[in-house]
């Protein structure tokens, strides 16, 4: 069975190595000799049903980030939470976890709707909160942490139908006050993490490799990969932060 | 001169003397920071004193290689420029350079300044120096943690170009859209350049490409082909909008790998073929921008492809060192489309290659390290023998290389940028080339260290 991921807007949304993350799905499912597909769908393509296992979108510029806003609205929204009701999984960084929430509120003018996957809704901050970032998560993998960089000025605040991806110990996460990092719904992660986070968070990649592959009816556990050389970077990125902050 | 400025030129010329003699940096910044803080209008009052006014070269790669192009021109031309040479460019860089080139009573040596500048600080310069020529040379994506948004950043460049007097000139690179977009509607005299053959193109764009929308309407353009990253022949899609004509123009190229390329370049008065000796596109690019402020300058084409020529490259930027009996070639790369330009060089000889990454995320590398996902590692697969990744950031380059695949290749991780020296020199074999690439800060501390075993001489000496 092969695993299909659905890149969104790659032309558009991946403003900070993003497709590195795509790079890491990929490879990690080869490695283990599971075939794999990637799919681009840009402006006005449609999710067709039960096509995908996993959706994934980066963060774009602000021009880029409206057409996007309006694209997913007309053409992908309700199909992207049907698949993910379904079982589906996805990874939406920055821009694109923005999107996948209920509203994005700018200093002025309209609010952009989002596709209403998480519960959290997003409001213009004053300050960019920029830089490493730690983050204590069930879904870190063999050191419980996730670790990352982020650079926003959105401050995103959770309802409660969402769980946080995990609770920061380093840097500032969804908003710069309550700790809290990214999203979790069913198999849909969101997070402001970019600085290619799959390649340095192996765990995080093999839930969603795993989740993909649920989708598909297989649920036997994954192959052990080699992952010295991940833990490695993980570790020495974890204590880069600590010292930059 | 007034008496502030004045003890800001003498405090700032003692620091300058006491941190070449300890020998702290060379001293390219401190003297005009302190300066600037005794003085603020420092800046502004000792460009008064400067005949031929000032030149400002800003853009995200090319900096430095077009400055100390331009330099080499302007003395060719018999005049003596105020240069920032250290490629310190921000207001206390520029301060320094005026305090270390005068003397005591503050006139200075040279008659035309000649500043590279940050593209963050092109709205101050602007205001201290009052040029009477501005350059952008491109605009990539280049540690987004301290400019925000490329678009943000081109219009706060345009509002900066539009205050500058009316017979100022503009010089802008036509292949970069975002770029280009500056020069329509203002009221100064705008000179275009540009690439007008497609030989080196490529019809995919690179992945590190950022500006692929608009700038007028917000339509995605439509490429006749890709020169380097966003640099090509566009058109939108929409509104008609359309790469203008650039009136100093590479009409023929001949890429001759790491060696240089050779090239005929159109300009208001003829034209001209020559060779230049550093590689890549983008040299092309810091060629073209030096032609375009060279003839603004009315310099004549001779003495300007003379320059070319004879160029050696700015410190680090290009740099071939001889250890014992292995030659080092040292390429900075700062950003995706500078060290992807690099590789696809590099790419072009068909050998077997010892390489050196050095990844840093000290301030001036960009704390964020993620643009190395974006940079087409890939296309050196199957022609690496070794690659040892190093600096602050080594084990993130790793996980680059592991997941480029890069095939039979092995592949070494040692922070300790000397340590990895040694050992990335120790795998090449007698008379080949080891080829290090290191980001800004990773850079100067290789420098230091070859420098420390003599192989090259400190910058500020140079
Ligand atoms: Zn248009």
């Amino acid at each position: 069975m092969d695993i299909r991921i659905c890149y969104l807007y790659p032309e558009m949304m991946n403003i900070y190595g993003d497709r590195g993350n795509v790079t890491a799905l990929v490879r990690r499912c080869r490695w283990r000799g599971i075939p794999v597909d990637v799919e681009g769908l840009g402006l006005s393509e449609k999710v067709k049903p039960d096509r995908y296992d996993i959706f994934f979108m980066g963060g774009g510029q602000d021009r880029e980030q409206v057409l996007v806003c309006h694209d997913l609205l007309e053409n992908k929204g309700d199909a992207i939470r049907r698949e993910i009701e379904r079982g589906a999984a996805a990874l939406v960084i920055c821009g694109g976890y923005q999107l996948f929430g209920k509203y994005y509120r700018p200093f002025d003018g309209e609010k952009l709707p989002g596709i209403n996957v998480f519960d959290a809704y997003t409001v213009a901050g004053e300050n960019r909160m920029i830089g490493n970032v730690v983050a204590k998560s069930a879904l870190g993998g063999r050191f419980g942490t996730v670790v990352g960089f982020e650079n926003h000025s959105g401050k995103t605040y959770l309802g409660k139908e969402s769980a946080p991806l995990g609770m920061v110990t380093v840097g500032s996460g969804n908003n710069g006050e309550d700790r809290t990092e990214g999203a979790v719904h069913l198999g849909a992660v969101g997070t402001y993490l970019h600085g290619s986070l799959l390649p340095k968070n192996p765990g995080l990649a093999d839930f969603l490799i795993e989740r993909g592959l649920a989708r598909r009816g297989e649920r036997s556990s994954l192959k052990p990969l080699d992952d010295t050389l991940e833990w490695r970077a993980h570790r020495e990125a974890v204590a880069r932060a600590r010292k930059t902050h | 001169m007034g008496t502030k400025g004045r003890s800001a030129l003498l405090i700032g010329k003692a620091l300058g003397s006491a941190s070449r003699i300890l020998r702290f940096g060379g001293g390219s910044t401190l003297p005009g920071r302190v300066a600037r803080k005794i003085d603020p209008a420092f800046v502004r009052s000792m460009v008064d004193g400067l005949p031929l006014g000032c030149v400002l070269i800003t853009g995200t790669n090319g900096k430095t290689t077009t400055t100390t192009l331009l330099a080499s021109i302007l003395e060719g031309a018999g005049i003596t420029p105020v240069h920032n040479r250290t490629g310190a460019n921000l207001m206390a860089g520029l301060a320094s350079a005026l305090i270390r080139d005068s003397d005591l009573a503050g006139t200075l040596t040279g008659r035309i300044g000649l500043f590279e500048v940050d593209e963050a600080a092109l709205p101050d310069a602007v205001a201290d120096t009052s040029p009477r020529l501005v350059l952008i040379n491109n605009l990539f994506r280049d540690q987004l943690d301290r400019y925000g948004e490329l678009d943000t950043l081109a219009s706060r460049m345009k509002e900066a170009i539009s205050t500058l007097e009316r017979d100022a000139t503009v010089a802008l690179n036509a292949d970069d859209p975002l770029v280009a977009s500056v020069g329509r509607g203002l009221d100064q005299a705008v000179v275009y350049y540009g690439i007008d053959t497609d030989s080196c193109s490529s019809r995919l764009m690179q992945h590190a490409a950022d500006s692929k929308h608009c700038s007028e309407c917000g339509s995605p353009l439509s490429y006749e082909y890709h020169l380097f990253g966003h640099l090509g022949r566009y058109s939108c899609t929409k509104c008609g909008l359309a790469r203008p004509e650039a009136q100093v123009a590479a009409t023929e190229l001949g890429v001759m790998g790491l060696e240089g390329t050779r090239c005929t370049i159109s300009h208001p008065g003829g034209s001209i073929s020559l060779f230049i000796p550093l590689p890549g596109l983008y040299n092309v690019y810091n060629v073209l921008a030096a032609f375009a402020v060279g003839t603004a300058l009315e310099i004549d084409v001779e003495i300007i492809g003379h320059a070319v020529e004879k160029f050696t490259a700015a410190f680090g930027r290009v740099e071939k060192v001889r250890v014992g009996d292995r030659d080092l070639l040292m390429i900075l790369a700062k950003n995706p489309a500078g060290m992807g330009e690099v590789l696809r060089t590099l790419a072009g000889e068909r050998v077997w290659k010892n390489i050196l990454l050095a990844l840093n995320d000290n301030i001036a590398d960009g704390r964020d390290v993620s643009w190395i996902w974006d940079v087409d590692l890939e296309m050196l697969s199957g022609q690496l023998r070794e690659v040892v990744c190093s600096g602050i950031r080594a084990w993130d380059m790793a996980l680059r290389v592991k997941y480029a695949e890069l095939g039979q290749g092995s592949l070494v991780t040692e922070p300790d940028l000397e340590r990895a020296l040694d050992i990335g020199l120790e795998a090449v074999e007698p008379g080949d080339t080891l080829f290090v690439i290191p980001t800004y800060t990773a850079m100067l501390e290789l420098r230091k260290i070859l420098t420390e075993r003599g192989l090259v001489t400190p910058f500020w000496e140079g």
